[in-house]
């Protein structure tokens, strides 16, 4: 590792005016997790290390009219929300599983999204709750749709000079059931073979599905919103037969890789499996958000 | 008198290794020290045409850059097939091209991005039966002798046969054959590989190693030393070591270039390895094909096996080549079979290339043992643990390969798997939900692999009432800083906390084979009650010229200082007596009068006395003690006595195979194990869950993923090491037949529970699911696709 600068804003502004001074020569850092395994493998080499670990505004957790989270907001933080462990169960699901506590103390939820890896595991629960990208940047403030954020493998929307400042999520209606699944090899400390998110809002019956939503990780080269299965179920009363048969549409949907973490046709398999599974505990869920 | 120390489960004295005070290598720094960095093959078969250096050396900071064209040609490892840093060809990835010494390591890397290598293809070959075949490409051309060579098979042709195979075959009622597949699995030591090497003004060498095999590393260093010509020795100082697992058995390539670049500079030269580093250039277990045939009589009685084993042995030999010769013990002994035959042959690959891990091809061999015996015993219709209670070892019996059953507590070992499992009720259902078993045996009182199985010990009283054991073991977290205190004390009559131990020094510790073949307990134990009975006999001799004149003074003093206090009407001549005396938690006391205040001494006083005698003759308490035991090397025919006592154990499995993820859950793990005896039964179950796990992962994650030579997962993220979360419900169960050979009635215990494991957990999940995966390791995907293929 060569020599470099780090650097210690204290606020948005700061931290915006150095990355626009640098520009190619900086990057940023948050937790740090994924930043620095790039860097020890020399994927990078930054000049300039710009810390977003002392930028108050970006971290925080704040449910009103809709749920806030501030893009430096760490794992763990996220884990023992009050918030996301009674409203949002599907983020629960994703930020109780990724690494170790250690990792969880450090890692923030817009390092996980912006890092853009195919095995984010916020990103299929964001994407499934239709989260909003706030960001600022050398223009000002833009905001966009998480579902619009990923453009390829460690690639985004995201221009020079702009930093991700939280994440708008707007409040599920009353009768919805959601949940992450991160399918892996062991318990601790690694990354989803397939990551399966299924949000389900029912109508007033409790039974017919009013939306809809089925996004995968690892299934393809960005996160992905498996659109033709969750249309499949929108309108139709929900049970085991129609959430096998959504699998199989999100697998067709899916492009899935073969890599040394698993083959193809066993992510395929998967996905048909673990949307179908997902499905039926976002429907026990929704029935225990119902009662309680 | 009962013990007081052996058998309790004692705490750790080695506390300081939870407070971050332990100093490991990477802790370690020598005045002007420089940091060595190894470059390595890009090509996994090339001629090296050209390496320009120049730059490399240009570079401010760097004091030395090295290859095979500007150090001595010298050959080094077990088969003498390589030199430290290659010259004419590479033969596999982690090939050592170039080494740099620098100031700091972010320069010695830098150093490294400089070299220029040339390099020009050959074909390679990374399938040791392709490998085997005629023309396939030489990965040798030559031997250490410079003997042409034409294949790519090694010159160890490892082989047994006792019996008669064919009468076996002719007798059997039902026979089974199949072949079974290992992978790589690495031993991934917490604390990774690393050195220091400085030399004196004499030459001489003094190296701090993490190795296990302390004088086994300064005989080959000595001789390195040599054939470089330089006329110095070998000093080898060891740190604490964070674990060794085998991998730590030979000397590795990159202690030969830490030597070289510390003559070069004349500056103390560190390499230590990071991750990537200790998973891509250090050796790990290697694979296997094996294939089984067995049969049995129509009363399920053993009546042959034969075993091939084809081992992959990649590009350079270290001591995973000799591993047939633990392999052998259980392919001829585990069960009782008559007729035996066993081949294994060791095929050059341009894989990278494999030392010793925990078992040392036992949990090879027993994984395709095992799993034939579950085929045999469907095919005879018998339940699993019956078959094996059939053809159970028993104690006093000689196996067909020489091997003398002592203890042998193994149909115990399978009764406690049968009940704790409630075997009977889930067995063979084939419903996602299944049991297996597998039973081991294990050297378990030393191997003797050299002409030597010995080991060294120095006792030495101070006249602080301490006692010092000078050992020439190691310790590499195995426990045995604690069990080496519970043993001292009680063969001396102190208590552990007054004993130390020091170790880790070739110039002052007396010699030792090495911490191998889990025999430390064993051999030191041995050498403590040699040691510690002299100990005992000079201390109550030494007593016996001391204590009645010290008593005497003390009686007077007191009477001087207390007027009420009356001298008492003993009679001291009884202490001038040594048989009379007795020595227990540092304090010698009359054995007929043993809770008598007044005629007891702490040790420190009589020895004080013995050194300080004013004009005249004192003394001193040391004692050494060097055990060899008495078994037997191998002899051509590959029969002998390995071992004074084998250890038995059966691990039985329940566990739930998800049918659509074809994930597997262990849900009850039984782990029985015949110890002899527990010295602390803390550290035996430690033992007895570390080991397991680590077979565990063996049998369900653990693969080094080698795609063309190229170790594609070098990481703890890739290379699916079981966590802390992961933890197996395991329920040890520690049997102590009590070993008359062993100290104390102790078997070995630091490899045994690494065997079974995998073996176990395949057959459990043939169990669950009605169809046998028959390579490491059971992956999700392997048992989806098992699933989905049965029956077509």
């Amino acid at each position: 590792m060569r020599s470099y600068e780090y650097l210690k804003p204290t606020s948005l502004k700061e931290a915006l005016e150095l990355l626009g001074r640098y520009g190619e020569k900086a990057k940023l850092v948050a937790g740090g997790t994924d930043l620095m395994v790039q860097w020890k493998k020399k994927i990078i080499s930054p000049e300039y290390v710009i810390s977003l670990r002392n930028v108050p505004e970006l971290s925080f957790v704040t449910y009103e009219s809709d749920l806030k989270i501030g893009s430096a907001t760490t794992h763990r933080t996220l884990e023992l929300s009050p918030i996301i462990r009674e409203h949002f169960p599907i983020l629960l699901d994703a930020v109780s599983n990724l690494g170790s506590v250690q990792v969880r103390n450090s890692a923030t939820i817009g390092g996980n999204i912006c890092n853009a890896a195919p095995s984010a595991d916020t990103a299929p629960p964001l994407l499934a709750l239709d989260a909003v990208a706030h960001i600022a940047g050398p223009q000002g403030e833009r905001t966009m749709p998480i579902a619009e954020f990923f453009k390829g493998p460690s690639r985004t929307a995201l221009a020079s000079g702009e930093i991700v400042t939280h994440f708008s999520i707007p409040r599920p209606s009353p009768n919805t059931g959601m949940a992450y699944w991160k399918h892996t090899r062991r318990k601790a400390m690694d990354l989803p073979i397939l990551g399966v998110a299924v949000l389900l809002s029912f109508g007033q019956d409790g039974k017919t599905c009013a939306k809809a939503r089925i996004s995968l990780g690892v299934a393809a080269p960005t996160p992905m919103r498996a659109r033709k299965a969750e249309a499949y179920l929108e309108g139709k009363e929900v049970d085991r037969g129609a959430l096998d048969e959504a699998g199989k549409i999100a697998a067709g949907e899916a492009s899935p890789r073969t890599t040394i973490r698993g083959s193809q046709w066993y992510r395929e398999e998967m996905i048909r499996v673990l949307v179908r599974r997902t499905g039926l505990m976002c429907i026990e869920r929704a029935k225990g958000a119902a009662h309680g | 008198m009962a013990e007081q120390f052996v058998g309790k489960s004692h705490p750790r004295f080695d506390a300081e290794k939870v407070t971050g005070k332990a100093r490991f290598i990477n802790d370690i720094k020598a005045p002007r020290m420089l940091y060595g960095k190894i470059l390595y093959s890009k090509r996994p078969h090339a001629r090296i045409t050209h390496i320009d250096t120049s730059k490399a050396e240009r570079l401010q900071g760097v004091r030395a850059v090295l290859t095979g064209f500007n150090t001595p040609d010298v050959r080094v490892g077990f088969l003498g097939d390589q030199i430290a840093l290659k010259r004419d060809k590479v033969r596999q990835f982690r090939d050592e091209v170039a080494a740099v010494a620098a100031i700091n390591e972010e320069i010695a890397e830098e150093a490294l991005e400089l070299i220029r290598v040339e390099y020009e293809d050959l074909p390679a070959v990374f399938d040791p039966i392709e490998a085997m075949k005629e023309g396939a490409p030489l990965i040798h051309e030559v031997d250490a002798r410079g003997k042409p060579r034409r294949n790519n098979i090694l010159p160890l042709p490892w082989k047994l046969e006792a019996g008669d195979v064919q009468k076996g075959r002719s007798e059997s009622a039902f026979v089974v054959k199949d072949t079974f597949r290992t992978t790589w699995v690495h031993q991934v030591c917490m604390g990774t590989s690393g050195c220091i090497a400085e030399f004196d003004v004499n030459n001489n060498l003094q190296f701090i190693s993490v190795t296990n095999v302390p004088f086994g590393g300064k005989d080959r260093l000595d001789m390195f030393l040599r054939n470089l010509g330089i006329r110095g020795s070998t000093r080898i100082l060891t740190p604490y070591v964070g674990g060794s697992f085998g991998s730590k058995l030979d000397t590795d390539i990159y202690e030969f270039i830490a030597v070289l670049l510390a003559w070069k500079t004349k500056c103390p030269v560190k390499i230590l390895f990071d991750r990537l580093e200790e998973f891509t250039a250090s050796p790990p277990r290697q694979p296997i094909i094996g294939t089984v045939e067995q049969g049995c009589d129509k009363d399920g009685r053993l009546t042959f096996r034969v075993v091939e084993m084809i081992l992959d042995n990649g590009a350079y030999t270290s001591w995973g080549a000799t591993t047939p010769s633990v392999m052998m013990v259980p392919i001829s002994t585990l069960y009782r079979v008559p007729n035996i035959s066993f081949r294994a042959t060791c095929v050059y690959t341009n894989n990278i290339y494999a030392q010793a891990m925990r078992g040392y091809g036992n949990p090879q061999a027993t994984y395709v043992v095992e799993q034939s015996m579950d085929q045999l015993a469907v095919e005879a219709g018998i339940d699993p643990i019956e078959f094996r209670l059939i053809n159970a070892n028993e104690p006093n019996e000689t196996s067909p390969m020489g091997l003398k059953i002592t203890t042998c507590p193994m149909k115990e070992c399978l009764e406690e798997v049968k009940t704790r499992l409630d075997w009977k009720k889930k067995q063979g259902k084939h419903d996602g939900h299944g049991v297996g078993v597998a039973c081991f045996l294990h050297v378990g009182g030393g191997a003797r692999v050299y002409r030597s199985d010995a080991q060294g010990l120095i006792l030495k009283v101070d006249d602080e009432g301490k006692v010092t054991a000078i050992t020439g073991g190691t310790d590499q977290g195995q426990g045995s800083e604690t069990i080496i205190r519970q043993m001292v004390a009680e063969a001396t009559g102190f208590r552990p906390q007054d004993v130390n131990i020091f170790q880790g020094d070739t110039e002052i510790c007396p010699w030792d084979v090495g911490t191998h073949a889990s025999r430390h307990a064993f051999m030191v134990g041995h050498a403590i009650l040699m040691a510690g009975a002299q100990v005992r006999a000079k201390l109550l001799a030494m007593a016996s010229t001391w204590m009645g004149q010290l008593i005497s003074r003390n009686l007077q003093k007191k009477a001087r200082q207390d007027p009420d206090f009356k001298i008492p009407d003993v009679d001291l001549s009884l202490l001038s007596n040594p048989e009379n005396l007795d020595i227990s938690n540092g304090q010698i006391f009359l054995k007929s009068d043993p809770d008598n205040k007044l005629l007891r001494l702490p040790v420190a006083q009589i020895v004080r006395s013995a050194h300080m005698v004013g004009t005249g003759r004192g003394e001193m308490i040391v004692a050494e003690a060097f055990y060899d035991p008495p078994n037997e090397m191998l002899n051509a025919e590959g029969k002998g006595n390995l071992s004074c006592c084998y250890t038995f154990g059966a691990h039985g499995v329940e566990v739930q195979v998800d049918q659509e993820t074809g994930q597997v859950t262990i849900l009850n793990y039984v782990a029985a194990h015949d110890v002899g005896r527990a010295i602390n039964p803390m550290l035996v179950k430690g033992q007895i869950y570390g080991a397991t796990i680590m077979g565990a992962g063996y049998g369900l994650t653990e693969e080094m993923q080698v795609n063309a030579g190229r170790v594609m997962n070098p990481n703890l993220l890739d290379y699916k090491l079981l966590t802390a979360k992961d933890k197996i419900p395991i329920d040890p169960v520690i049997v102590e037949p009590i070993e008359p050979s062993g100290p104390f009635g102790l078997k070995g215990i630091g490899e045994p529970a690494c065997v079974p494991a995998a073996p176990a957990i395949a057959n459990a999940v043939a169990d669950a699911i009605g169809v046998r995966i028959k390579d490491l390791p059971l992956s999700p995907e392997k048992v989806l696709a098992a699933i989905k293929g049965k029956g077509r």
